[in-house]
């Protein structure tokens, strides 16, 4: 199932489901408004879906709507940092042997088709194509067997990133959180509509049409049920966690010359079966 | 004004010493005021200086609890972000064997790492290295972006103590810190918020302390930080738009226990105290994980 949450026409924030170009109101029907909260209902949640999605008489069509991110308050976003051999290559460094880890805040992205923004500090605005794993079902010390069964599902992330800023230190988090500089959506994909760890898929980052990045998830150095594995040993996992798992190579800063986005640019990133993730670029307002 | 937070009834609740003694308080719900819950909600109340005044004034002895017995949580349970300064003073850096850096690092904590005053820190089933470092915490009062050196210090609402415990062989595992500093309940938070006009401006030349059952193992002082609270907040706030009730802790100076020979690291049993002067005494306990 495909689940999106959106502002309904009189500015209410809603939870729906996308049934190809039309959105069903989860919440009008007495489901939760946020998938973070349908979540915390584990398998009853999602059959709750299933069930509102046969009954439901009234649809509205996508190009209606104004989407949110896919989940409201994420409490933790863990990112994978140089998760592709190829992307840790073009930025000089050696392949990781443990998966590395940063945070995002909620409030470094913004959703499926509202701009990103270049802030005014800096110009090396850089993209990021990304899958991300939503947790379903929270736990610690999870075994590489069970790994997968805490995973509900999946969706699509630019990890926008300012260049200068990432590498003024030792550590990234500075370049990473810059207000709305990445992107979370369009939607949220159960797990059963994607091969198994969403290995296998397609990955691309096009900027204004032009292929920048162009991979397959297969190529991921630690695979989601590692990276579930590294992530709740130190941390319990809950319902609506997020690990975003890395990018391939092609970003802007280690092209010659450089790329970098600017205002009036627009950035998608696409994932095989997944849809695309579409953002249009600004200047810091 | 120093204010708390702590368990009642299984709920978040506000309290306001009734003075720097620490042997009574004042149960803001009690007391009937309306953010008496949530401190960055209380924070966000433009003059929440002046209401809390006016209730310390009017003292309504209804409201009036012992602090014996007092269960506190993180001074703020869930803050919007809790921003982390690496390497803010020369010696720790050094110690770690770090060159004196041009700009500061950043790191992140999530809220599932902080613990409370008075609770145990828990040494992970995954390693025996966890690590103390004494702090001084900043709390955002006012939503602030792109603040220069003369407005900086206009939001910070107070300051308090943190313990920002660190599992130093995963923090090592990679280039990024951040697994080794968000580990389940090893970072701890509090006692009180101190409001900013009770301590020297931007918290300046103040101790920085621990010790570890007793012993002193940090012993620094703000006025040796490489990058000021001012200069964090301009810097910080290029960045991202600062809210109230965000945190921002400001470094370690040295004296950690992994740069030690031999190292020290804490385990079961042992008592930990940070003590920022003038702000107070941050205490835990530490212990093993339990399953």
């Amino acid at each position: 199932m495909r689940l999106l949450r959106f502002k309904t026409p009189d500015g209410h924030p809603a939870l729906g489901a996308r049934v190809d170009d039309e959105v069903i109101n989860l919440t009008e029907l007495g489901l939760p408004g946020t998938l973070d909260e349908l979540l915390r209902h584990g398998a009853a949640g999602m059959a709750s879906v299933t069930a509102a999605i046969a009954k439901a008489t009234k649809r509205t069509p996508l190009k209606n709507v104004q989407l949110m991110a896919p989940l409201h308050n994420p409490h933790k976003a863990f990112a994978i940092g140089l998760n592709y051999l190829d992307h840790a290559h073009e930025g000089n460094f050696d392949p990781p042997k443990q998966p590395v880890l940063f945070h995002r805040y909620p409030t470094s992205w913004v959703p499926h088709g509202v701009a990103i923004e270049r802030p005014k500090a800096s110009i090396e605005f850089d993209y990021e194509g990304e899958i991300v794993a939503i947790i379903g079902k929270g736990g610690k010390y999870i075994t590489k067997e069970k790994a997968l069964d805490h995973v509900a599902g999946y969706s699509l992330f630019n990890d926008g990133s300012i260049r200068d800023f990432q590498f003024r230190s030792s550590q990234w988090m500075w370049g990473k959180n810059f207000d709305r500089s990445g992107g979370f959506g369009p939607e949220f994909i159960s797990a059963d509509e994607l091969p198994r760890g969403a290995v296998g898929l397609n990955i691309e980052t096009r900027l204004n049409g032009q292929v920048m990045q162009k991979a397959n998830t297969r190529d991921m150095i630690f695979d989601i049920v590692t990276l579930i594995v590294a992530c709740s040993e130190g941390m319990e996992l809950h319902p609506g966690d997020m690990i975003i798992t890395g990018t391939p190579a092609g970003v802007g800063f280690a092209r010659k010359p450089p790329v970098f986005m600017k205002a009036g640019d627009i950035c998608e990133v696409e994932v095989e079966g997944m849809g695309i993730l579409s953002n249009p670029v600004i200047d810091e307002v | 004004m120093r204010i708390f937070t702590f368990e009642k009834a299984g709920k978040p609740t506000l309290g306001v010493l009734r003075s720097v003694a620490a042997e009574q308080y004042i149960d803001l719900e009690l007391a009937g005021y309306a953010h008496a819950h949530d401190l960055s909600q209380l924070l966000a109340q433009p003059n929440w200086q002046d209401q809390i005044g006016t209730i310390l004034e009017e003292h309504p002895t209804h409201a009036v609890q012992s602090m014996a017995g007092v269960k506190f949580l993180p001074l703020i349970p869930n803050p919007g972000k809790i921003i982390c300064v690496g390497l803010n003073y020369a010696d720790h850096a050094k110690e770690g064997g770090h060159a004196i850096p041009d700009h500061p690092s950043f790191f992140l904590r999530v809220n599932s790492s902080q613990v409370a005053h008075q609770q145990p820190m828990r040494v992970p089933k995954a390693s025996s290295k966890l690590d103390y470092e004494a702090e001084l915490a900043v709390v955002i009062g006012k939503t602030a972006r792109h603040l220069t050196a003369e407005n900086a210090l206009d939001c910070v609402a107070g300051y308090s103590c943190y313990n920002d415990g660190s599992i130093r062989d995963y923090q090592r595992k990679g280039t990024q810190w951040t697994l080794g500093k968000n580990f389940d309940l090893t970072g701890s938070f509090g006692p009180w918020l101190v409001s900013a006009d009770e301590l020297p401006k931007g918290a300046h030349g103040l101790k920085v302390q621990t010790r570890l059952n007793g012993q002193l193992l940090q012993d620094g002082n703000t006025a040796d930080f490489l990058f000021s609270v001012a200069q964090v907040l301009v810097i910080m706030s290029e960045v991202m738009t600062l809210e109230p009730g965000d945190v921002i802790i400001t470094g370690t100076p040295a004296g950690v226990g992994y740069a030690r020979k031999p190292p020290i690291f804490m385990k079961a049993g042992d008592i930990c105290e940070v003590e920022v002067e003038g702000v107070g005494i941050l205490l835990n306990t530490i212990a093993n994980e339990v399953s």
